[in-house]
This record gives structure tokens, C-alpha cells and sequence, in this order.
């Protein structure tokens, strides 16, 4: 089976008597290792679709499977555990925690299953090495760069061994510069073995993936392989 | 393992906010301290009145005409009774068979003095050498009277403390004389020194043989007080029985008629103290636990602060795989954390100011552990009970909408 299935997904919003559809029946497959990117005006409902398939939310209608379950009609603590086990989240804002250590916030989904401190300690720092910070494990994001926060955020979203990396606008809040560094790192990711979802209104970043999802008006416009020579970066 | 993460994590976000922590548990130390102030001192001083009752023994029974009154209107009644007389005495100890000791007592308000040392109103007890057995009545100098002083009714007065420190400070007082009202009597013994209950001295008292008391005075209206000692515990209910059966053929009480006497134990008297006590614990108790639901009230309102604040931190805790019960405990903690320590700090605080308090009446006071408990408890739980609705808010919160909070 593959990694992600969904068939047909709605999802509905009610906004006071009219009824909202940010997603209309979205049937996709997303293997294991794949690199996809997800890509779509604001409104187009990719923000929606990313909350389905990171799991934070449940479909209205439609089935979702995710590694062989089904994860659309789970319960929130069931949710949680996906999200903890199965899912790292890489977020446009970065969201850190602004009081706690480098460190500390990579360790953070390690608390929630419950790893022993010393555990914690030796998977969280070996993640923050991978991103290549492990001079600065004792840093606040305060006292870090945007650059280096995105990639505290990927070291936490990778320290749980997840089966996929979700990065919602990863370069959103960077300048140029920094945005191509944690694109490679992204890159580099994806050729270690992890399956990576971007969402992006970006052609840019979108065509570091493999494989681009167009999403408009709730509804898969287009399901495009991009060809070796055009994208960026380096496979 | 995730709960001891928690903790810590709880108690990181206070710290980080100690201005706030500080001022939101003030609330709580002020109402745990009311509330053990007041548990403390009453445990002081109904502590040292048992103590003072214990020492009637447990074996000894008190008889009077007006012993106790629950309501005006029974003293005054009680009031008219016929005093009980020193023929009672007599045929008490004629006709109990299982009494060990008899002890009639008469006491009365008179002036001492000695040379140019005087002192005003001092109960002057008339007593027979029983009461130093039946009483825990301890010599500190000399001896009390025996049955020979008894006898001859021998002008010889046994003086409290107090009297002692008053009228012959730095004297030897074996020996010297003393004026009690009209006549000189001649002080045999001193007893230990007791302190106070209430701020009023125990120790102010001079001790006559019965019949010196009588022969000076008389009895008086209020008549006499007589304490029995029956021969066991075991027999004690026996011994009353005898004496009630005898007191009431002495006074012609018609036999569908109640006593018109009382008669008391110590037990009888601690149960009284008891109940007593327990009016007036649960209603103070009550009326500072009001400051402690303030206290309550302040936590909720800063944790439901704190939580609208850290809607965002919240959101990245559920979106790294936080449990709702994950959310719900580490803030409960915090309430609790809150509230416990302001609860160990007021109980503190509590103890220190009944000490002073009590201290002042000259009472010895030792922390309870029924203070501490209920401190401690009443602190958790306020936590619990107060912290409980912001946590849940916390724990439902939608990971989405907590995500992209600003």
C-alpha cells in the first residue's frame, strides 16, 4: 500500500447559514520517498489539505490513509499519536517555543512518548548535528537567525523518525539567500530516504520536488512529474 | 515518565514568570494562613484546657448544683437549687461502697496578705487532704495539709504559684504568715507552677483545710462542690450510680423527678469542650475560607490568562503530538504547583502568627498534624478546583486555530 492515500475528501466549513467547501473530493497516492509538492493560490484550499494529510484535522467526507491506516475517522488523542510517530511538521513561522533552548524544543515530541530524558537528550542532539547546529543547542530562537530557527524546527520535525516531512511555506518568512540553504537541506533530506510534502505558492521551491499537485478551487487541477533537467537544486 | 515532563515543564513556566507567580500566589498564602492561624489556635488552646481537665483524672467525678448550663435559663434555674451541704459529704462516704476517696470543696473569693504585700478577689479553696490525691495538684515546695490539718482544722494555707511570686518574692515562705481575709494562717506548701489558659493565671490560689474554710465562712449559698474518686475506671459509672441514688434519698427527689444535682467527668467535660470547639471551628474556619476561595479565584483568572497567552505554545505542543491529557495536566499542575506552595508558605505563616497569638496567653503550642494535612489538602484541591476549567479550556484548544493564534 502506499504511504498516503485519500479518496474523494471534502472538507466543509460552515460560515454562519452558508456552507464553505475548501476541499471538493481530492482522490491523491503519495508513495514512500516521494517528493511532492503541493502548490496553489491562497483560497485554493492547500492549507486545508495539509491540515488533513498532517493529520491537526479530519475530513468532513472522504477516507485517508496514512502507512496502511485510517487515520479519517480518528479520535484527537489518536490523531495526536499519528502526528507524534508518524509526521514532522516544518512551518512557514517556524514555530519554536521563544523560552526554550534549541535543544529543548527539538526534544519536545520526544515528551509526549514518553523517551526517557537521556534518550531524549542523545536523539535531540543528534538531530540539531544533521541540520549542522550542534554549536548552538543551548541557543534561544531568539538568539538564533531565521535560518537557523527553520532548521531547529527540521532537526524537532526529524527527531522521531518520522514516515513524512510536511513543510508548509519552509521559506516563507526567509530571505533569498537563507531560503536556498534550507531548500538543499530539504533536498538533502529527501535523498536520505524521507518522503517530503511542501506546500508552496512558489514555482521556485515547488520545482526542488519531484512531482508538483496543483490544487484550485478545493479540487486537484493538475498531477505533474517534473522532468531531472528541470528541477532545481541538486538529485 | 511523561507526567515527571510535565511537571518540569509546569514548573519552568512559572518561573519564567516569577512577578506573576509571586503575586498570584499571595491570594492563596493569605487565605491557607487565615485559615491555619485560626485551626492552629484553637488546636492551642482547647489543647492546654484538655490538658487542664486531664488532670481531674479519669477515674474522678464531680458533683454540684450548678455545674453546667447550656442556656441562661437553665443557670438561673439550676441557680435555686438547694446547695449541696456537708451531710451529702458524709453520707456519701458512709454509703458508696465502691468510692475510694471523697473530696468536699468549697471556694470563695477573699484579699491576702502578707506584711505590706496584698493581693485582691484570690479564690481561696476549702479542701480536705483527699484533693491533693484526686487532683493532679503538684507540690513544688512544703507539703499540702494532711488529715491531722484536716482534723484540728488547723489555720495552715497551701498558695498557688502566683501567690508565692507576689507576696514573697525572694523570702522562703515555709512557714511565714499569711492573712486570709480576717484571720492568719500560716503557709505549709507551694504548688508548681502552671501558667495561664485564656490570659488568666492559674496559679493565683491558696488552698485551706475544709473545715478551717467552714468554720471561717461557712458555706455559702452556691454551697459545695464534692469530688469522688471511685476505687477503678471500671467502677466509675457504679459510683455514680451509688451517689445518685444516695443524693437523691438524702434531698427528697420524688422518684419521677430528675436530679437536681450535676454530676460531671472528665470525659463528660471534654465531650462538652468538644462540642464547644466545633461550632466555633467550623465557623471560623468557615469565614477565612472565603478569603481562600478569593485566592482560588485569583489563580483561575491568571491561569485563563496564561492560557489565551500561550494559545500558540499550545498549538506547537498538539501539533508535535501532545495529548489532550498531556495539556490538561501540565496546566493543572501549574495551578497546583501555585497553589501548594502558597498553601506551604501560608501554613508557615499560619503556625508562626497563632504562636504569637497564643503565646501572648501564656500557652504552649506544638504544630498539628491535622493543620498541616488540612492545609496541604485544602491547597491541592483549591489547585485542582480552580485550575480544572482553565486546563480543559487549554486541552480542547483546536491545534489549528491554536497555530495560527497571534
Amino acid at each position: 500500500m502506499s504511504l498516503i492515500e485519500t479518496k474523494n475528501l471534502w472538507k466543509t466549513y460552515e460560515m454562519g447559514a452558508e456552507q464553505v467547501h475548501a476541499l471538493r473530493g481530492v482522490t491523491i497516492t503519495i508513495e514512500k520517498g516521494e517528493y511532492v509538492a503541493i502548490m496553489g493560490p491562497s483560497g485554493s484550499g492547500k492549507s486545508t489539505l495539509m491540515n488533513l494529510i498532517g493529520c491537526l484535522d479530519t475530513p468532513s467526507q472522504g477516507e485517508y490513509w496514512l502507512n496502511s491506516r485510517k487515520v479519517s475517522q480518528m479520535n484527537d488523542d489518536e490523531l495526536a499519536n499519528i502526528r507524534n510517530r508518524e509526521i514532522g511538521f516544518v512551518f512557514q513561522t517556524f514555530n519554536l517555543l521563544p523560552r526554550a533552548t534549541a535543544l529543548h524544543n527539538v526534544e519536545l515530541p520526544l515528551i509526549y512518548n514518553g523517551t526517557s530524558a537521556q534518550d531524549r537528550h542523545a536523539k535531540a542532539m543528534r538531530a540539531l548535528e544533521k541540520v549542522d547546529l550542534g554549536d548552538r543547542v543551548t541557543h534561544k530562537p531568539s538568539e538564533l537567525s531565521g535560518g537557523q530557527r527553520q532548521r531547529v524546527a527540521m532537526a524537532r520535525a526529524l527527531v522521531n523518525d518520522p514516515s513524512l516531512l510536511l513543510a508548509d511555506e519552509p521559506t516563507g518568512n526567509l530571505d533569498s539567500k537563507t531560503s536556498v540553504e534550507i531548500m538543499k537541506l530539504l533536498d538533502e533530506l529527501h535523498r536520505q530516504g524521507n518522503t517530503i510534502i511542501i506546500v508552496t505558492h512558489e514555482k521556485d521551491i515547488a520545482q526542488h520536488a519531484h512531482r508538483v499537485l496543483s490544487i484550485l478551487d478545493g479540487e486537484i487541477a493538475e498531477d505533474t512529474t517534473i522532468p531531472q533537467e528541470q528541477r532545481n537544486g541538486v538529485h | 515518565m511523561v507526567t515527571g515532563s510535565l511537571f518540569g515543564i509546569a514548573f519552568d513556566a512559572l518561573r519564567t514568570n516569577r512577578l506573576r507567580s509571586g503575586l498570584t500566589l499571595l491570594g492563596v498564602i493569605i487565605g491557607v494562613t487565615s485559615v491555619m492561624t485560626i485551626i492552629s489556635a484553637l488546636e492551642g488552646l482547647t489543647g492546654s484546657i484538655e490538658r487542664e481537665i486531664e488532670q481531674m483524672g479519669p477515674s474522678t467525678f464531680m458533683i454540684g448544683t450548678l455545674l453546667t448550663a447550656m442556656s441562661e435559663q437553665e443557670a438561673l434555674d439550676k441557680f435555686k437549687r438547694k446547695p449541696l451541704d456537708y451531710e451529702a459529704v458524709q453520707i456519701i462516704e458512709d454509703g458508696c461502697e465502691v468510692c475510694d476517696k471523697v473530696a468536699p470543696r468549697a471556694a470563695r473569693g477573699e484579699d491576702l496578705k502578707y506584711r505590706d504585700q496584698s493581693m485582691y478577689d484570690i479564690v481561696v479553696v476549702g479542701a480536705t487532704y483527699h484533693h491533693v490525691e484526686i487532683y493532679d495538684l503538684e507540690v513544688d515546695q512544703g507539703r499540702f495539709h494532711s488529715y491531722e490539718d484536716d482534723l484540728y482544722r488547723r489555720r495552715v494555707a497551701f498558695i498557688g504559684a502566683g501567690v508565692y511570686e507576689k507576696l514573697y518574692e525572694g523570702l522562703d515562705p515555709l512557714g511565714k504568715d499569711i492573712w486570709v481575709g480576717n484571720q492568719k494562717y500560716t503557709v505549709i506548701g507551694v504548688a508548681k507552677k502552671k501558667g495561664s489558659v485564656f490570659g488568666a493565671s492559674q496559679d493565683e490560689f491558696v488552698y485551706v483545710p475544709f473545715d478551717s474554710f467552714r468554720r471561717q465562712f461557712g458555706i455559702s449559698r452556691r454551697g459545695l462542690y464534692i469530688s469522688v474518686k471511685a476505687r477503678s475506671v471500671d467502677q466509675l459509672q457504679e459510683a455514680m450510680d451509688e451517689v445518685r441514688v444516695l443524693l437523691r434519698s438524702q434531698r427528697h427527689v420524688p422518684f419521677d423527678q430528675p436530679d437536681d444535682f450535676d454530676m460531671l467527668t472528665a470525659e463528660s467535660l471534654l465531650t462538652m469542650l468538644n462540642s464547644l470547639t466545633k461550632i466555633l471551628r467550623f465557623g471560623l474556619v468557615g469565614i477565612s475560607s472565603i478569603s481562600l476561595v478569593v485566592g482560588g479565584i485569583v489563580v483561575m483568572n491568571i491561569m485563563m490568562v496564561s492560557v489565551t497567552e500561550r494559545t500558540r505554545e499550545i498549538g506547537i505542543r498538539k501539533s508535535v503530538g501532545a495529548k489532550r491529557r498531556h495539556i490538561l495536566t501540565q496546566f493543572l499542575f501549574e495551578a497546583v504547583i501555585l497553589t501548594l506552595s502558597g498553601g506551604i508558605v501560608g501554613i508557615v505563616a499560619g503556625f508562626l502568627i497563632a504562636s504569637a497569638l497564643v503565646g501572648m496567653l501564656n500557652v504552649q503550642m506544638n504544630p498539628s498534624a491535622l493543620a498541616i494535612t488540612a492545609g496541604l489538602t485544602v491547597s491541592t484541591g483549591t489547585g485542582l478546583v480552580f485550575g480544572i476549567y482553565p486546563a480543559l479550556k487549554a486541552a480542547r484548544l483546536d491545534p489549528i486555530k491554536a497555530l495560527s493564534y497571534e
